[in-house]
Order: structure tokens, then sequence, then C-alpha cells
């Protein structure tokens, strides 16, 4: 037992007390917090204000859009867009960048200028000055006919990159034009506003217990731990299978095995990493929750916190619980592979299989989303090497019946009780064979024998 | 053999691998506080013996019995084996292998520190106590892991080829430590086809071929038990003695002596009689023992076709 430990514990730092653990422990995190809170800095970030001069030929378009420039009306369209664009995870990258920047808006203010008696040429020249000479930032000059088929809008800025601004300018121009014309047509801006209104499609789930669930967040919740588990089990599976070639590649292992029992060497070894996977699995799930109380602490994120699904401590339970059995189903897996090849490049052609199962649970997850309490979802949720990947993301959309669950743990527990000890037989014997890779045959004959 | 109770005991052990016997119905006694060379060409089963000594495997027929107990997992903690085929960790810093090997032997964490301490200090390799393995030359690796093998004080060394790889300096300290170890009463398997090492060293010695015992007894014994009765010699004259064929068997002329090898049941001491009675000058007349090196070759010969290593 004392050997064991001794195991665990060589193993569990020599992942640990390490900078690439720190590096890649705090980089998800980071990464996280970076995608929650940076659209949050950058929003309370106010730009410089645009200064422009609106030339109104038909005086009738400037003060609607005046109004629709003011700091007010803009903050509260950058309210809808952020939220439309939180709900619509499937707009394009450009769509949401482009939302997101509609968050930047920093106002404008606007410069008088007389244009009385003026021509179009002289105004434009004047400006044109006026820009060069940073007293202005930009100018539109509303034509007099602005119902006319042919009638242009010119706008001129010298922060032509400043898309958000031109954009704002565009938007605000043609609502207030479209307000005009529906005025002409004796249409009331209310009835208007009425008219425009989108319906609020409130899309959720209903649980057995009656409940109601957000969809489109539960989507996102489900991928992020699936991609969560899946990742962590590549690289704790390839951590393992890399320990065991080291020990077999550098005859390691003839001095282990003079000193402690193969199945001590090879379980200490895999409950050694589990370990340190657990340990960067806690700090992440840690500074997960760390991060939501935060946001919850600022009043802007409190609607969308709402939204997300409700995670409960038993559900953080059930997860670490199946890590584990995931953890444990793969690295026994790689352990295997490991002292049947000879160096690091080989196994991983063979840790390809194993891989490549994941990720169709990995798939699967998707699946177990849209239809939790589908058959498809139960048998893949209690089949040993899916379970790991689909169970924790159903118990999230729907937890299903504790017995489902039990019977998971049980047929997973057992998967693992067998492949340890294969993967035990592999390796008293796998380790101590050097210069060829054991084939298939030779590996079946060593696990036959006593 | 001599006095003193056996530390080990390999009785009438066969290992199989398949249709393969690798080892077959092996018997040899090793004592405390003596050097025992296990001698062997490749692929004799010289690995898979030591294997089974150190536990690592179980002989199919037979005992081994080290300190008057049958081998065990407990046992392996009072070995300390040095494979020919070794290695450290690459990236790990030595202190912490070697505290890592010394927990699995079951050294208490504050002894081993004190004993890598002072093991380091005696190899000259303190100042590479927290460096990593890539960073030291191949010789300081062999010396971190001999220290490796004899950190919890084994009283058991197997010790295989441990000098490949070393330069003569480092040589000469490993035998002393070795020789430290024999005063301390440790018993001492020292496996090597280099036959001169083996003869500086051994006192008893065991030479396998083809998975069997060939000889085995303390070194004199082999030696004499192995006699050929070769003779030196160095004259003018005496001519006709030498070609009296029940006396000496071969006489092969060399640059500055002949080489005798007398006749079955020849005597020397006849053979310088009747040298001198017939008035040969004698420069020299000396009785050869025949080296480790002869004796391996005469038994092993050229056939070291078998190549099975597991």
């Amino acid at each position: 037992m004392r050997k064991f430990l001794a195991v665990v514990k060589h193993e569990y730092k020599k992942i640990v007390v390490k900078w690439t653990f720190l590096i890649g422990t705090l980089l998800f995190p980071l990464l996280g917090v970076g995608f929650a809170i940076v659209p949050a800095i950058i929003f309370s970030m106010k730009g410089e204000p645009t200064r422009l001069v609106v030339v109104d030929s038909s005086s009738k378009i400037a003060p609607r859009l005046k109004e629709n420039l003011s700091s007010s009306r803009i903050a509260a369209k950058a309210q809808q867009a952020a939220n439309e664009s939180l709900k619509d995870m499937n707009a394009s990258q450009e769509d949401r960048i482009k939302s997101g920047a509609t968050q930047l808006a920093s106002g404008f203010i606007f410069v008088d200028f007389d244009a009385a008696g003026k021509t179009p040429e002289q105004i434009r020249e004047e400006l044109n000055q006026k820009a060069a000479s940073d007293q202005i930032d930009a100018y539109l000059l509303i034509p007099r006919d602005v119902a006319g088929a042919n009638s242009q809008f010119e706008f001129r800025s010298r922060k032509a990159g400043d898309f958000v601004a031109n954009d704002t300018v565009k938007d605000a121009l043609n609502d207030a034009i479209r307000s005009q014309r529906l005025a002409d047509a004796n249409i009331n801006e209310a009835t208007l506003q009425n008219i425009n209104q989108n319906v609020d499609f409130d899309s959720k789930s209903i649980s057995e217990t009656g409940e109601e669930k957000d969809g489109d967040s539960l989507f996102i919740a489900s991928l992020v731990i699936g991609m969560m588990i899946y990742i962590s089990l590549t690289i704790y599976g390839q951590i393992i299978m890399g320990a065991v070639v080291e020990e077999k590649e550098t005859r390691i292992a003839e001095i282990l095995f003079s000193s402690a029992r193969p199945f001590d060497l090879m379980f200490g070894k895999l409950v050694g990493v589990g370990l340190a996977g657990l340990t960067q699995l806690g700090i992440w799930v840690g500074s997960l929750a760390a991060l939501f109380a935060f946001l919850s602490t600022q009043a802007d994120m409190g609607p969308i916190l709402e939204t997300l699904p409700r995670v409960t401590p038993l559900m953080v339970l059930y997860f670490f619980a199946y890590f584990l059995v995931g953890y444990f189903t793969y690295a026994a897996v790689f352990a295997l592979i490991g002292s049947m090849v000879t160096t690091v490049q080989e196994g991983g052609q063979f840790a390809f299989p194993p891989i490549m199962i994941m990720l169709v649970g990995f798939y699967f997850g998707f699946a177990v989303i849209r239809d939790p309490n589908s058959s498809l979802s139960f048998w893949v949720s209690i089949s040993p090497f899916f379970a790991p990947l689909t169970m924790p993301i159903r118990i999230l959309a729907e937890t299903p019946p504790l017995w489902e669950i039990g019977l998971s743990l049980l047929l997973n527990g057992l998967t693992i009780a067998g492949l340890v000890w294969i993967a035990a037989r592999v390796y008293r014997v796998g380790m101590l064979m050097y210069g060829k890779r054991a084939t298939i045959p030779e590996v079946l004959k060593w696990i036959r024998q006593a | 053999m001599s006095d003193g109770e056996a530390s080990l005991k390999v009785e009438n052990v066969t290992k199989r691998f398949g249709d393969f016997t690798a080892v077959e119905n092996l018997s040899f006694d090793v004592r405390a506080g003596r050097v025992f060379g296990f001698l062997g060409p490749n692929g004799a089963g010289k690995t898979t013996t030591i294997r089974m000594i150190v536990g690592i495997t179980a002989p199919d027929e037979g005992v081994i019995e080290l300190f008057g107990e049958r081998m065990s997992s407990k046992l392996q903690d009072r070995i300390g084996y040095l494979p020919e085929e070794r290695g450290l960790y690459k990236k790990m810093k030595i202190a912490d292998q070697l505290r890592y090997f010394a927990a699995l032997k079951d050294v208490p964490a504050a002894v081993a520190e004190k004993r890598i301490d002072q093991w380091l200090e005696r190899l000259n390799l303190s100042e590479w106590k927290n460096k990593k393995t890539t960073d030291l030359s191949k010789g300081m690796q062999q010396k971190i892991q001999f220290i490796s093998t004899v950190l919890h004080d084994p009283d058991l060394l197997i010790l295989d080829e441990p000098f490949s790889g070393l330069d003569p300096v480092n040589v000469e300290f490993m035998i002393d430590v070795l020789a430290e170890f024999k005063t301390r009463n440790k018993t001492i398997i020292f496996s090597t086809h280099l036959m001169e090492t083996a003869e500086r060293l051994c006192h008893d010695i065991i030479l396998i071929n083809k998975s069997r015992k060939v000889i085995g007894g303390s070194l004199r014994e082999v030696k004499a038990g192995y006699g050929k009765n070769l003779i030196a010699l160095r004259a003018v004259g005496g001519e006709t003695v030498l070609a009296d064929r029940s006396l000496v068997a071969s006489a092969a002329e060399h640059s500055d002596q002949i080489e005798i090898e007398l006749a079955e049941g020849g005597d020397p001491q006849l053979l310088l009689k009747r040298l001198l009675d017939s008035g040969a000058k004698i420069a020299k007349f000396e009785q050869i023992e025949p080296s480790l090196n002869d004796i391996f070759i005469d038994q092993v010969g050229g056939d070291t076709s078998s190549e099975f290593q597991l």
C-alpha cells in the first residue's frame, strides 16, 4: 500500500508540479473569463464622440435624425443588439462583430453650420476644410427632395474606418426618413412602433417535473461540458500513455518491477494521473463558479444568468463522477496501448481508435441534447465508453431517473474493472518486452496467461 | 565450496516461454561477503535468471530462496538490482528520481534524503542534485543509476554489466564501493561477459550457456578442475622429451617460449625431471592456469547464435 501511494504521489507531482500544468490550467478559465468579461469592459468604454454637421436642405429630416442619434436612443439600441446577439448564437462571425461593435457607439455632437445662401459646391468645400483642420469629423448632406428615387444623401467622414459610427448614422437616417415618409402618408408614430415590434419568441423546454428550461443556453452549456470532458479525457489518456511508454523506453520498468508489484505500479499511475486531472477539473469548475458569482453581482448580467440552466451541487458531483468513469475507462486503454508499443510515435497510431470512440461519444451528446429522453439517449448514456461523454449532458438537460444513473455507473464500473484487469496483464509482460511492438495475438496470449 | 551459509539458493529452477526453455534445471548457491560471478554469453538465460531472483517473474519449476525464505515481493526491498538495460526519467530532477526509487523500496523519506546527499557527495555529483537527467553525461547517469541501486542499503546486490560505459577512473571507484559492500558481508552477484573483470573481482562463478549450467564453484576450483595442464617452457635442448607423446600431448612453439599441453595424466614434475635429465638448459618452466576467458571460449565456443531475450 505504501508503495502504491508512492507511485500515486510520484505520478501526481510529475504532472502538477510543472509549468505546463499551471499554464494549461490557467489558460482555460482565462479564455472563459475573457469571453465573458472583455465585451462587458469594452461595452463600458466610451470612445470620443463624432462631431457631425447636418446640412438639411429638406429641413424636415434633421430634427428626427438628431433625436435618433441622441445618446439615450443609441444606448437603448445597443442593449437590444446585445440581447439579440446572446440569443442568436448561430449568427455569422461578421454579424457578431458588428452587433458587438454597435455597443461601442459613442455618441455624436452636432456642430452648427450656416448653409444659407451657399451653393452645394461651396458647402462641400467649406466643410471639407473644416474636417481637414480637425474642427469636425463628418458631415451629412440631406437633399431637398428626400422621397425622390434619385435623391442622394452624402455622408463624408474623416473616420472612414469607423463603420460603427457610419452604420449608426445610416440606420438613424433611414429611421428618420421612414418616419417622415410614414408621417407624409398620415401614419402616426405610435401605430408605426406597434407595427415594427418584433415578436418575443421565448423558447424553453419543460422538464418532467414541470420546470421550464432555456433551450439555447442548455445547448451551449452541454457543448461546454461535452468539450471539457472530451478534451480532458484525450489529454490525460495521452499523458498516461506517454508515462507508460517512457518507463518502457528508458527501461525504468525493469527497476520498478524489481521494487513493486506491476499492478500497484500501473494502478498507482492511473490514480496519480487521475488525481492530477481531477485537480485541474476542480480548478476549472471552481473558477467557473467564481465567475458566475462575479457576474451575478453585475447588474447587466442578471437577465443572462437567469437563462442559464440551473446547476445543482448534485449535478457537479455527477459530473466529477463521470469524469472519473471516463478517465479510468480510457486511461486503462491508453496504459494497455503504452505497454504494447515501443515509442510514443507508435503509440500515437494506436491511440486513434479510442480517440475515435470518444469523438463518437461526443457527437452522441448532440443527439442527447435534442432529445434527452429518447431510447438512443438512454442506451448511449448507460453504455460503456459512451456514457462518460453523454450522461453528464443528459443529466444537465433532463436528469434521468436515479436507477438509470445507477445502472450506467454499474455497467461502466464493471467495464473499468475488466479493462484494468486486462491492462495490468498486458502491462506486466509488455513492459519488459524491448525492441519490438507486441502483436495482437501475443497480447491476447499474455491476457490468457496466468 | 567453502564455509558460510548460502544467502541465495537457486534450486532446480526452470523457466519456459512457450516452447522455448530460457532456463533449464539451474541450481547454484551464493554466499554473503563474496562476489559471485554470473557468466555466460548473450542469450544464455542470465537476464531471465536474474529476473526470477529479483522477483520480476516467477520460475515455472524449482525454488528460489533468499536469506532462508522463499522469494516474495516482501524480500524485494532487500535487493538492489542494476539491470544491464537501464535508464532514468529524462525530464525529472535527479533528487526526485532517487527519492522515488527509494520510496519504492520502502525507505523512510528522511533516511532517503540523508543517503541521497551522502551518495551524491561520495560520487562527486552533489552539484547535479537538482539538475535533470538530460543535463548529465552518460557516465554521470550511470553513477546515478548505481546510487538508485544502493540507496536502500540492500543485502543482495545484483549488478548486470555495471561497468559498461564507465571510464577507468569510475570503474576503479565502483570496485572500491563493491569492496566496501563485501566487507559489510553483503551478497554481490555480478553478471558480465567481460572475463578479465570477472576474474579480478569474483570469488565464485557460474557459467551458463544455452539455458544450462556449464561450470560452477569457486574460481580456484573451477580453474583447477578445468586444468588442461598447460606449461610454458623456455629452454635449449630437450626436443626428444617433448616428442614423447606418452608425456606431452602437444608442443606449440611461440616467439619466445613453447606452450606445452601435457598428455592425459601427465605429471609436470616428471616432465621437468626428464628435461633436466636430457641436459636441456631451462630458463623458464611455468605451470599455466587457464584464464576465465579461455574456459569461457572453450565452453561456449563461437556459438552465440541464440539471441532470445526476455
